[in-house]
């Protein structure tokens, strides 16, 4: 659904900077470049937000509530081995040192989705000349399915689709993974590509 | 004991059957009923010991009165704004009618089990239920707790409708998979920590 749209194609276009722009923040934190690998913008039913991991796989997932002109949700998604890799990293221990995250690696790492987060919604907030607020990012060590689930029951309970935005970041030298996730309720997607020119009707209700 | 707990990763067999987020599953028969990484989500199991068939949802949202509504209103906006269209009209009026059967709501997807298992020949007052899952992931969100109104309302609509309940593994911010027996009643519910 949308993929052929007008709308969903120039949202690409400002992800595609976003996510240049969230991939350096990332980059400049953990002193290593940072690719992005998977990075789309798409309609889809909040129940089919795609399995970008197993459900069981233990994860650690950063999330910020969106409020402002447009309201959603960013969540930062760190399989373990990442996240403990960044944890070494960030807070400045031996490579593979960390085994269990203590609260100053849950702090770090949270520090970590609210730049990475920040520097996205910058560029989405320019370009559309929308306001966009992020709020205090909340952590969460444990199943995908679980924390993924949550989110999306938090938008189940509004509306029928989301707008969701996913990022796939690559670090090297290893070949370590992030996702980021976006989703924006239905109802402010009118808004949202209104202010890039695009009608969104036939999406919508 | 009602929950086995175990910490070990599920191995889905030939003979599991995965129920979807959203999703529910009315079986007679030797499959285990399995859905994994439930958060806030709450899954219900209804089994009767007499005939030995169960049924598992994986619901995802309380009620779906609010929802039905906000449907409402919306289908109003639409077929007033879409007028050039008799096919569009027509495409919402089929989405809002197929709303009303939506099992990722508690309430509904307690009435479709109950539907399927008493196609099956289940009767009410034999039927015992369990409740797993209803966790808050980011407990520093106290505002806005899904999963304890999933579990309240999974309790309010099984005592309308005079299920017992058997056994409960909700709350807390533990992300949990199930395995459900439809033949035993047995629910394992796995943790990751």
């Amino acid at each position: 659904m949308g993929n052929e749209l007008q709308e969903i194609d120039l949202l690409n276009q400002v992800n595609d900077e976003a996510a240049a722009s969230a991939s350096r923040a990332l980059s400049k934190l953990i002193d290593r470049p940072v690719d992005v690998g998977i990075s789309k913008a798409n309609v889809k039913r909040v129940e089919d937000l795609s399995p970008l991991i197993g459900r069981e796989e233990v994860v650690a997932g950063i999330y910020l509530p969106v409020t402002g002109d447009i309201k959603g949700a960013a969540l930062l998604i760190f399989p373990k081995e990442t996240a403990f890799t960044l944890s070494d990293l960030l807070v400045r221990r031996e490579p593979g040192t960390t085994r269990e995250l203590a609260e100053l690696d849950k702090s770090a790492l949270k520090e970590v989705g609210n730049i990475i987060s920040g520097s996205y919604l910058t560029v989405l907030s320019n370009v559309l000349q929308i306001k966009i607020v992020e709020h205090i990012p909340n952590f969460s060590f444990d199943m995908f399915g679980a924390i993924v689930s949550q989110i999306i029951t938090e938008f189940a309970q509004k509306t029928e689709n989301a707008l969701v935005i996913e990022l796939e970041f690559l670090f090297k030298p290893e070949t370590l993974k992030g996702y980021f996730l976006l989703l924006f309720e239905v109802e402010q997607l009118k808004a949202m590509l209104g202010s890039c020119g695009g009608g969104v009707e036939n999406l919508l209700c | 004991m009602i929950f086995q707990r175990v910490l070990r990763t599920t191995e889905m067999s030939d003979s599991d059957i995965e129920v979807h987020m959203g999703d529910i599953a009315v079986m007679k028969g030797a499959h285990n009923l399995i859905t994994s990484g439930v958060g806030s989500c709450l899954v219900i199991t209804l089994y009767d010991p007499k005939l030995q068939i169960g049924a598992l949802a994986h619901t995802m949202v309380p009620s779906s009165a609010k929802r039905e509504t906000e449907y409402g209103q919306c289908l109003s906006a639409c077929l007033s704004s879409k007028t050039s269209s008799d096919g569009q009209a027509c495409l919402v009026a089929e989405r809002v009618s197929t709303k009303t059967k939506d099992t990722k709501y508690v309430d509904v997807a307690i009435d479709q089990m109950l539907k399927g298992l008493e196609a099956k020949g289940a009767k009410r007052q034999d039927l015992e239920a369990k409740l797993i899952g209803g966790a808050n992931m980011f407990s520093s969100i106290a505002s806005d707790d899904i999963g304890k109104d999933n579990v309240l309302s999974a309790k309010d609509k099984l005592k309308a409708e005079g299920i017992r309940i058997v056994g409960e593994c909700v709350g807390g911010s533990q992300g949990r998979s199930v395995e459900f027996s439809p033949t035993t009643g047995i629910v394992t519910v796995k943790v990751k920590f």
